[in-house]
């Protein structure tokens, strides 16, 4: 299940993604044809709302016509749009709100993890993550951090202590 | 009307006529997208068609423009500003001022360009505008509100992703230097432009929009904003303004003896280090917080957690690190980031109210005015208490904060006792945190700003730190090495002449100063590209020039229609005859009759009253502005030869 996801402290809101997102898709700039949606929340939150292909989506379990399906080959969730009905249902079981309704077609619409948002982010926080990674990352963040002060009673070079 | 031909715009204006509760919706004309782009060239052109000389700024009849320009809410770096425009209720003049966020982009995608407000609303409203629509709603519950409280209660009502501009206490209750408010933290500042609002009784205008914009060149626009974002993010001033905003020019400005310090006697702070840019990252940053579009993102999203200045919001900016700071002879930062907090939460020009206070202090200092004058408050430098005290009393009118409400010119006149001497302004707008003494351009560019003492207008800083490079790409070998060197007054006049003009075609096309002017990395050039290939607009790089100087005469023309002259270009006497007695600057004053001279000369206006010629102005396609002041001229001179 990959992702597109930003911490809320990192992104800075600018919403570059979102008009990336929307040319990309639909030759026109505008934030409400984006797959990708920065919600800003008082204080300090940034956070970029992007689909995030879950192992069991609920959105698929509740489309009526089958119109919405996880592709076996890469793992993520698509939209048939000719089978689509525009109901809706998917974006009511959707926990996130990162699926929506296109305002002109009024079929559903979702990130397939393309990436282009990726490419433009400025501040270089939007990623995309696979959860298997992620928790290594974050593993390693974890070790870098204790890191100094284990390192600090070892009998190795004083340079590898302060890096 | 036809239709406007060009992309990139929302493509329509909004009229609301509050007196009589009605809005109407007009297309964008394709002469004004031509001749003035939007956004401040907008205003320049219909401020001036619509108001009178006579209007009293605060009265029904004076009107108030939003605009955005054609690239606000596009993918070039930074595209999120609006002008907001009027006649001054502070400086009676040209009255304008700008703001980034994510109001003006979500105003195109709401299907307007510009709003155009005119009258007076008998009760308290305000503006719902969704996807071509406008409702005038009723704010009773909303005034008084500070302006994060309006944006809370009408995000509660509208929805967390409407976007709201509004007043707040002070714009209520018409304080002359009270600001206009957005997306929370995003202020338009300066000239009292919240007080218009605030006389028309409209607290809040809020929007949101399911509308796209339209790109032009379809095929390489991705190219073209890849090679912008490229250029930007490859300076390296983008990853200094990331980290620090403009706080640490505080540091900066202290090296170079150009930190306004109490009341502009001198330009060094002892305690610039504890009101600094590193202390407030290293101390109360929490994060960095960008407007729409923004790669270099300068906002500070910052806290005082506890303590009698505690606040979380976005703060604070080097202006007002200054004007609240180095001005008022404060040190302690966190009284200087909550002074800012505020400033924003009652809606008013941190620029202004603190200058204005330190104004008080040094006549306080100079026992003329004493605790009787300040309801009891002492006001000597430094009192951060005393200071933030006097700031909720500005914003309420109460007691001598009513007399500051008028903004230190006229308080100054009430106080008397040689107190005038002291005010640091020019037309009667308190001059910007930048101590011209250290920079001789920037004392010209206070000096001749169309809405009075204004750093931005011009904003030239290319020999603030010494863009040489830039210098020679834009204006040639010829001018250099003068023209880069702070101190040397030769060769200002040309370059904040060209500055202006620049920067007004930045502020019409809805982008920034920060990547147009400093850092230095886009020009007429990029600026021409990025229009032709989002909008369709066929514009060179001369045009846009000749579109600048047209919006400066402009300015200038509606300035003169109010009695502005050469009299009134023009710099306290502490910046042109004292010198500066400490610091890097020691010994220097604003040499200014000198820049003026050629200042006029590069305008090709009259060098003895400073008014563009009726050659001039028609030179730049403004006939009709030309004849008017023609007419004025006659009439002025039929009533001398009366007396």
């Amino acid at each position: 299940m990959p992702y597109i996801y930003a911490d809320p402290l990192e992104c800075t809101g600018c919403r570059i993604c979102e008009l990336i997102c929307s040319f990309t898709f639909e030759k026109v700039l505008n934030p409400k044809k984006a797959r990708v949606r920065v919600r800003r929340l008082e204080p300090a939150i940034d956070i970029p709302i992007v689909c995030r292909n879950c192992e069991k989506p609920p959105c698929v379990d509740a489309c009526p016509t089958g119109a919405m399906y996880k592709s076996p080959k890469t793992d993520i969730v698509l939209v048939d749009e000719k089978k689509c009905i525009g109901c809706a249902a998917c974006v009511d079981a959707c926990p996130f709100g990162a699926v929506f309704l296109h305002p002109d077609k009024g079929v559903a619409v979702k990130c397939t993890v393309c990436g282009a948002c990726v490419e433009y982010c400025p501040v270089g926080c939007l990623k995309k993550v696979q959860p298997s990674r992620t928790a290594v990352e974050k593993q390693y963040t974890y070790a870098g951090k204790v890191r100094r002060s284990v390192v600090a009673n070892l009998k190795v070079p004083e340079e590898l202590k302060s890096e | 009307m036809s239709e406007l031909k060009y992309k990139g715009y929302a493509g329509k204006i909004l009229h609301v006529n509050l007196s009589k509760g009605k809005a109407w919706t007009q297309p964008f004309p394709n002469s004004l997208a031509e001749n003035y782009l939007g956004g401040a060239g907008l205003c320049s052109r219909l401020i001036f068609d619509m108001v009178q000389a006579g209007t009293d700024p605060l009265g029904s009849e004076n009107v108030l423009i939003f605009a955005t320009g054609p690239l606000t809410g596009t993918l070039f770096p930074q595209a999120s500003r609006y002008t907001v425009a009027s006649k001054s209720p502070l400086t009676e003049c040209w009255g304008e001022a700008h703001a980034a966020g994510h109001w003006g982009p979500e105003l195109k995608f709401a299907g307007f360009d510009a709003i155009v407000v005119y009258g007076r609303s008998e009760k308290p409203v305000y503006l719902w505008v969704e996807d071509e629509g406008a409702e005038i709603k009723e704010a009773e519950n909303l005034w008084g509100e500070t302006t994060y409280g309006v944006d809370d209660i009408l995000k509660e009502k509208h929805g967390q992703d409407a976007k709201v501009a509004s007043i707040g206490p002070a714009g209520e209750n018409l304080v002359r230097f009270a600001c206009i408010m957005n997306d929370r933290d995003r202020s338009a500042s300066r000239s009292g432009m919240g007080a218009v609002m605030g006389s028309k009784r409209l607290k809040a205008v809020a929007l949101r929009g399911t509308k796209g914009l339209e790109v032009a060149d379809v095929e390489r626009y991705l190219e073209a904003v890849k090679e912008w974002h490229r250029k930007m993010l490859a300076h390296p001033y983008t990853e200094n303004r990331a980290l620090y905003g403009t706080t640490i020019l505080v540091e900066l400005m202290q090296e170079i003896g150009r930190l306004p310090t109490y009341n502009m006697r001198q330009g060094v702070f002892d305690g610039y280090n504890s009101i600094g840019g590193e202390v407030i990252k290293r101390r109360y940053l929490i994060k960095p917080r960008a407007d729409f579009s923004c790669l270099q993102r300068c906002g500070r999203y910052t806290a005082v957690p506890c303590g009698p200045y505690a606040y979380v919001g976005g703060s604070p900016e080097f202006e007002t690190q200054s004007s609240l700071g180095s001005r008022c002879g404060v040190s302690d930062v966190e009284a200087v980031l909550y002074a800012h907090w505020l400033c924003n939460s009652l809606g008013m020009d941190g620029i202004s109210a603190g200058a204005a206070i330190s104004w008080v202090m040094e006549c306080y200092d100079l026992g003329i005015l004493t605790k009787k004058d300040t309801d009891g408050l002492d006001l000597k430098w430094g009192n951060h208490e005393a200071m933030t005290t006097l700031l909720k009393k500005i914003a309420r009118r109460e007691g001598f904060g009513d007399v500051l409400a008028e903004g230190s010119w006229r308080a100054a006149r009430m106080v008397g006792k040689g107190s005038e001497e002291y005010v640091m302004h020019v037309k009667k707008q308190e001059i910007a945190s930048q101590e011209p003494r250290a920079q001789k351009s920037m004392g010209l560019a206070s000096a001749v700003a169309a809405r009075g003492a204004d750093h931005l207008y011009a904003f030239p800083v290319l020999d603030e730190v010494g863009f040489e490079k830039e210098i020679r790409e834009r204006f040639g070998e010829e001018y250099l090495p003068e023209i880069g060197d702070r101190l040397d007054p030769k060769y200002k006049g040309f370059m904040v002449k060209e500055c202006e003009d620049y920067m007004v075609v930045v502020e019409s096309a809805g982008v920034c100063k920060y990547g147009t002017q400093i850092p230095p990395v886009f020009y007429y050039g990029d600026i021409a590209q990025a229009l032709k290939v989002t909008c369709g607009l066929p514009v060179t790089e001369k045009d846009l020039h000749v579109i600048g100087e047209r919006i400066v005469n402009l300015n200038r023309a509606f300035n003169i229609r109010c009695g502005i002259s050469r009299k009134d270009d023009t710099l306290p006497k502490r910046l042109v005859k004292e010198p500066a007695p400490i610091g890097p600057a020691k010994g220097h004053v604003v040499e200014l009759d000198q820049m003026l001279d050629e200042y006029y000369r590069c305008r090709g206006w009259d060098l003895k009253t400073g008014k563009p010629t009726y050659e001039k102005l028609a030179s730049l396609g403004l006939e009709d502005a030309g004849k008017k002041l023609l007419n004025k001229e006659k009439i002025r001179k039929e009533q001398d030869n009366q007396k």
